[in-house]
């Protein structure tokens, strides 16, 4: 990758960077230039956040806080009646429950899948990956009804399949649990994917020749896995972990179409029923409310992943 | 440049050419600057009903050179009412939208009074039905005109074979397509309901009654708790749970009733009811004529056998479960004038017949006055399937919506959270008692209120 | 876990050493089960979907037969899209968006990264760091405030109006990624470039594009993904047919209510999926190909 020789973009064993050969004065200079030319250059970047993503959320952070009919303002009362409430409460916990499941089972699935296709022969490895991608390609509002479609109560042709081995028809989406399932099956089968490509990219990145030096130590293939493999995919781990568990946290195509949060509420995601609320019921400032209930929890858990990032990031540097 | 008599193609095509509406405008009178209304209609489910609107709306153009621009908004995936929501806050869209059922109330502050209009068409046709006076009556103030496109009733759709061979009764001799109840009306109520729902279900044809979340469950259990007299809240939204016989009677009769479905209906959506009756799975849903047009369109088996009749009855009077569309005027809208003009145009007498007659009797007037149009009378086969699918004055019944007379900002509540759905589920699926499974009604309930 | 672990780790690199041959053949027998497992559980909903959209409507309504068969196979749902001029406009306009979005995207995000990981200045840190935050605050939240701002710049109803807010979609992620990958270049590249006298534009475009490709157009596929599949904007600024993308068109128009048009939603769909499968095709291995040189080479 790199010209001199190295090569070994996120390894710390990386020569340390040589001393800055030129002049103090001219570093200064353009070290001042550098930085409104750099300034210049994220600023489209700050423009799109600040625009459409900074100031709508606080705009919405304000809402959060008004009545009903937007007519006064009435701070944290949106929150605590929603705490109240037994069917929020209950949505907690199934957003967490399917966020961190779902989560889960993504990265296990495409961290499996990504070392399967490395195992395999080149040659054959671009078929594979065509086939097991294409989840992640047809866009997932469309998908869903198909997978909706399978799921029908009174018409799935999974049950079908179910059947022809002697076992009896599942109601997929009419009791709690198997909804549960459901819903989480769809966001896993969607969601898989990406986490297999995000680590097949990383493990190819692995210079080999720690392997080899690895093999020659006389290594298992469990310790090259624990020792060598996970250390250097850590980052990218952790970055596609935390992207997932925000997107999943936020889902909201799967359950509208699948459920459309039931049974009895059993299914709902806090952006389904943020929307329920918000949209349906007409009280945008209670929705929003339940919107922005996960950011606390999730900006926590971003925080930490990040810094950890950041400071392997700056390790290697 | 164009005339009523649009063909549907090109109609679909004007919608699609970018310039939709100014394509349908009257010529431009020179020198005049035209005024243009923006209306959002709702996206029919009857293919053919945008057509009607959009011919009525060029014609109305033409006559008063008004430049009227017609878009039609979905509620598939809800974007009628995320439209709404948008608009709303961001006090900019169209002049006219249509507002589904609960959104006139929820929206009054913001929607320009239509006393003058109902006022004029009262005089002209008569009463507006009651429900539709609850959902777009606020503090004595039309906020919004009851719509024709696209308000609907959800009375008995039944299959004439399979009834009469299964529940012994034929239900086109007992509700026949002429101005009077037949033989055994008088009995139609929940309780032979049940007997038969029964029966079908031994026959393994049971009522495809959905029993989740989506409009067509909330709204039938609606009805059924009405006639019994059932309310969950009072008039200022106050729950009416506790120590309440009639909601405990209602209750207990739906949950000897769900033992007689088939055991999927707590997943149900709007369409599995379609489709079950569709299948022949079914012998009676309760539903709109949209399921037997398709089944006609598609020549299914069975489509000829399917009969709509009224709802049973129940101690306290026949409820039909009602679903309406209202058209409102922003009140950030600059035309408001024309606006009214072109809604009190298409809720006229002829107006209405037109869109109710293109959306093969879907479409329903909002006045009682107009339940004679002869596309009830003619559609089929079988000939007068849908007649008894407007409330005709033998019927006996009035419209209802679940959870009214609550003030409509708390009813919404309970009503997009299927609460009287939910209710039942928790007790016949989820095995609670009734007692436990009205304590958390009613505790839901309460929270609804505050805010 | 552990041990499926260890038998499924099995990097080339050892197998070259040349030992333990039956251990290797085993491991490639597993991958290969795998795989093959994996293949039929992902395919199994777009070959249901294939299949539906091969059915005539009278045989999906048949409930007596086989899901999973079809009898006499129809190309009538296929006709009725590509043969509606609707569909091809909503095709026209998931096209014209995505590749703007894509185009802005990697501009935007390019440009960001390289200023963030190579010009440290005044919040350069948090400013990182904040990008991924973005993500936390849903869509289904922003659609309403930023429905006010489209509409104040008149652009509702209109595709580009959605190029606008997509980005919001796309850019924090791109970033981040290609953060990472231009942290990756070592620093010497840079200080001889600058040694040697080259402007920053021409470092960024000699040196860091070139040798970051890989990521660049790792980024590029996920901003086609995104903003190909994105479903809330467009529900919700879009109400007009000739304006809207793929997603929500198929769905606005063949989703009457209660009646679904499934086969034809089936086809919808499948041609929907289609252009993102190109671009993976053409782009994937040239990704993974990439990625590969630039381990390997040193």
């Amino acid at each position: 990758m790199a010209p001199d020789g190295t090569a070994r973009p996120a390894l710390s064993t990386r020569p340390a960077i040589k001393g800055r050969s030129p002049g103090v004065s001219s570093l200064e200079r353009l070290a001042r230039r550098r930085s409104s030319i750099a300034f210049l250059m994220t600023l489209p970047l700050i423009l799109v956040i600040a625009g459409l993503v900074a100031y709508p959320a606080a705009w919405a952070i304000y809402l959060s806080t008004l009545n009903r009919r937007m007519t006064a303002n009435i701070g944290f009362e949106n929150y605590l009646i929603l705490l109240d409430s037994e069917t929020f409460r209950m949505i907690i916990w199934q957003s967490c429950f399917f966020a961190l499941t779902a989560v889960f089972l993504k990265a296990l699935i495409g961290f499996w899948l990504a070392h399967m296709l490395h195992n395999i022969p080149t040659k054959g490895q671009r078929k594979w990956r065509g086939m097991l991608l294409i989840p992640w390609v047809i866009p997932p509002a469309l998908s869903t009804l198909g997978w909706w479609w399978m799921f029908d109560p009174s018409y799935s042709s999974i049950n079908w399949i179910i059947n022809v081995f002697g076992f009896p028809s599942i109601p997929w989406l009419g009791t709690p649990w198997w909804a549960r399932i459901a819903v989480i099956t769809v966001n896993v089968w969607y969601g898989a994917p990406f986490f297999m490509i995000m680590y097949l990219a990383a493990l190819k990145s692995v210079p080999e020749q720690l392997y080899e030096a690895a093999a020659i130590d006389g290594a298992t293939s469990w310790q090259r896995l624990r020792f060598i493999t996970l250390p250097m995919m850590q980052n990218i781990i952790s970055i596609t972990v935390l992207f997932s568990l925000i997107v999943t946290f936020a889902n909201y195509d799967i359950v509208r179409v699948l459920t459309n949060g039931g049974p009895r509420d059993t299914t709902h995601l806090f952006a389904t029923y943020a929307f329920q609320v918000g949209i349906l019921s007409a009280n945008l400032p209670r929705g929003a409310a339940v919107s922005l209930f996960m950011l606390p929890i999730l900006a926590v858990a971003a925080y930490f992943i990040l810094r950890g990032v950041t400071r392997r990031t700056k390790e290697i540097a | 440049m164009t005339n009523a008599t649009l063909s549907r193609r090109s109609a679909l095509k004007a919608g699609i050419g970018g310039v939709a509406a100014s394509a349908l405008a009257a010529p431009a009178v020179h020198g005049q600057p035209r005024t243009t209304i923006r209306c959002g209609f709702w996206d029919h489910w009857v293919p053919a009903g945008n057509g009607a609107l959009r011919e009525l709306c060029a014609a109305w153009g033409q006559r008063e050179r008004v430049d009227v621009q017609v878009d039609f908004i979905t509620s598939v995936g809800r974007q009628n009412e995320l439209t709404i929501a948008a608009q709303a806050q961001s006090k900019s869209g169209h002049d006219i939208l249509s507002f589904p059922t609960w959104f006139p109330a929820a929206y009054a502050d913001q929607l320009v009074p239509m006393d003058d209009v109902m006022g004029r068409l009262a005089a002209k046709y008569g009463a507006v039905t009651q429900a539709a006076e609850y959902l777009a009556k606020r503090d004595g103030k039309w906020v919004a005109v009851p719509a024709v496109s696209g308000t609907q009733m959800k009375p008995c759709l039944g299959r004439i074979d399979l009834l009469k061979q299964h529940a012994g009764f034929d239900p086109r001799e007992m509700w026949p397509a002429a101005d009077r109840a037949g033989p055994g009306a008088d009995g139609w109520n929940w309780d032979a309901f049940l007997a038969a729902a029964e029966k079908c279900h031994a026959a393994g044809v049971p009522f495809g009654l959905p029993m989740g979340s989506f409009s067509d469950a909330v709204d039938w259990v609606g009805a059924l708790f009405a006639s019994f007299g059932a309310n969950m809240l009072d008039e200022r939204g106050r729950p009416t749970v506790s120590g309440n016989q009639k909601l405990r009677a209602a209750v207990e009769y739906m949950a000897r009733l769900a033992r007689f479905l088939p055991n999927d209906v707590w997943a149900w959506d709007d369409a599995s009811n379609n489709r079950a009756i569709q299948g022949g799975r079914s012998a009676l849903i309760f539903n709109p004529p949209s399921a037997w047009a398709v089944a006609r369109r598609d020549n299914m088996a069975g489509h000829d056998q399917q009969w709509t009749f009224p709802m049973p009855s129940g101690p306290e009077g026949r409820f039909t479960p009602y679903l309406p569309y209202f058209w409102g005027i922003w009140n950030f809208s600059r035309n408001v004038g024309p606006s009214k003009a072109l809604i009190e145009f298409l809720s006229e007498r002829e107006s209405a017949d037109k869109q109710t007659t293109i959306s093969n009797g879907y479409d329903i007037p909002p006045f009682a006055s107009m339940n004679d149009f002869a596309v009830w009378q003619n559609e089929g086969p079988p000939t007068g399937v849908v007649y008894n699918y407007p409330i005709k004055p033998h019927h006996n019944a009035r419209t209802s919506v679940a959870f009214a007379p609550a003030p409509p900002e708390i009813a919404v509540q309970a009503y997009t959270q299927g609460l009287n759905t939910g209710l039942i589920a928790r007790i016949a699926q989820g095995g609670q008692t009734v007692d436990q499974a009205l304590g958390w009604a009613e505790r839901e309930l309460r929270n609804f209120a505050r805010g | 876990m552990a041990d499926a672990a260890a038998n499924r780790d099995f990097p080339r690199a050892y197998t070259k050493a040349g030992s333990l041959h039956s251990e290797r053949l085993w491991a490639l027998r597993v991958s290969y089960v795998s795989l093959a497992i994996a293949s039929l559980i992902f395919l199994a909903p777009p070959f249901y979907m294939l299949i539906t959209s091969l059915k005539t409507n009278t045989e999906m309504a048949d409930q007596t037969l086989s899901p999973w068969l079809v009898r006499d196979p129809t190309l009538e749902h296929y006709a009725a899209i590509l043969g509606n001029p609707i569909f091809l406009t909503f095709f026209r306009n998931s096209i014209v968006v995505t590749l703007l979005v894509v185009a802005i995207t990697m501009v935007i995000s390019v440009l960001a990264a390289f200023a963030l990981s190579r010009m440290r200045f005044w919040g350069s840190q948090a400013l990182a760091t904040g990008v991924f935050l973005t993500y936390l605050v849903p869509d289904t939240l922003l659609f309403i405030p930023l429905y006010q701002i489209v509409g104040g710049l008149g652009l509702l109803n209109s595709i580009w109006g959605l190029v606008l807010v997509y980005p919001t979609l796309t850019v924090p992620f791109c970033t981040w990624i290609m953060i990472g990958y231009f942290a990756s270049i070592p620093k010497e590249l840079d200080e001889a470039a600058l040694i040697d006298g080259a402007t920053w534009p021409q470092m960024l475009i000699k040196i860091f594009i070139p040798v970051a490709l890989p990521g660049i157009i790792a980024a590029t596929i996920f901003a086609f993904t995104v903003s190909w599949a994105a479903f809330v904007y467009p529900t919700a600024f879009i109400t007009r047919p000739d304006q809207m993308p793929l997603t929500i068109g198929i769905v606005s128009q063949l989703v009457r209510g209660d009646t679904f048009a499934w086969g034809q939603i089936m086809s919808g769909a499948l041609i929907a999926a289609l252009p993102p499968v190109i671009v993976y095709v053409f782009l994937m291995d040239y990704y993974i190909a990439g990625l590969t040189a630039g381990a390997t080479k040193g």
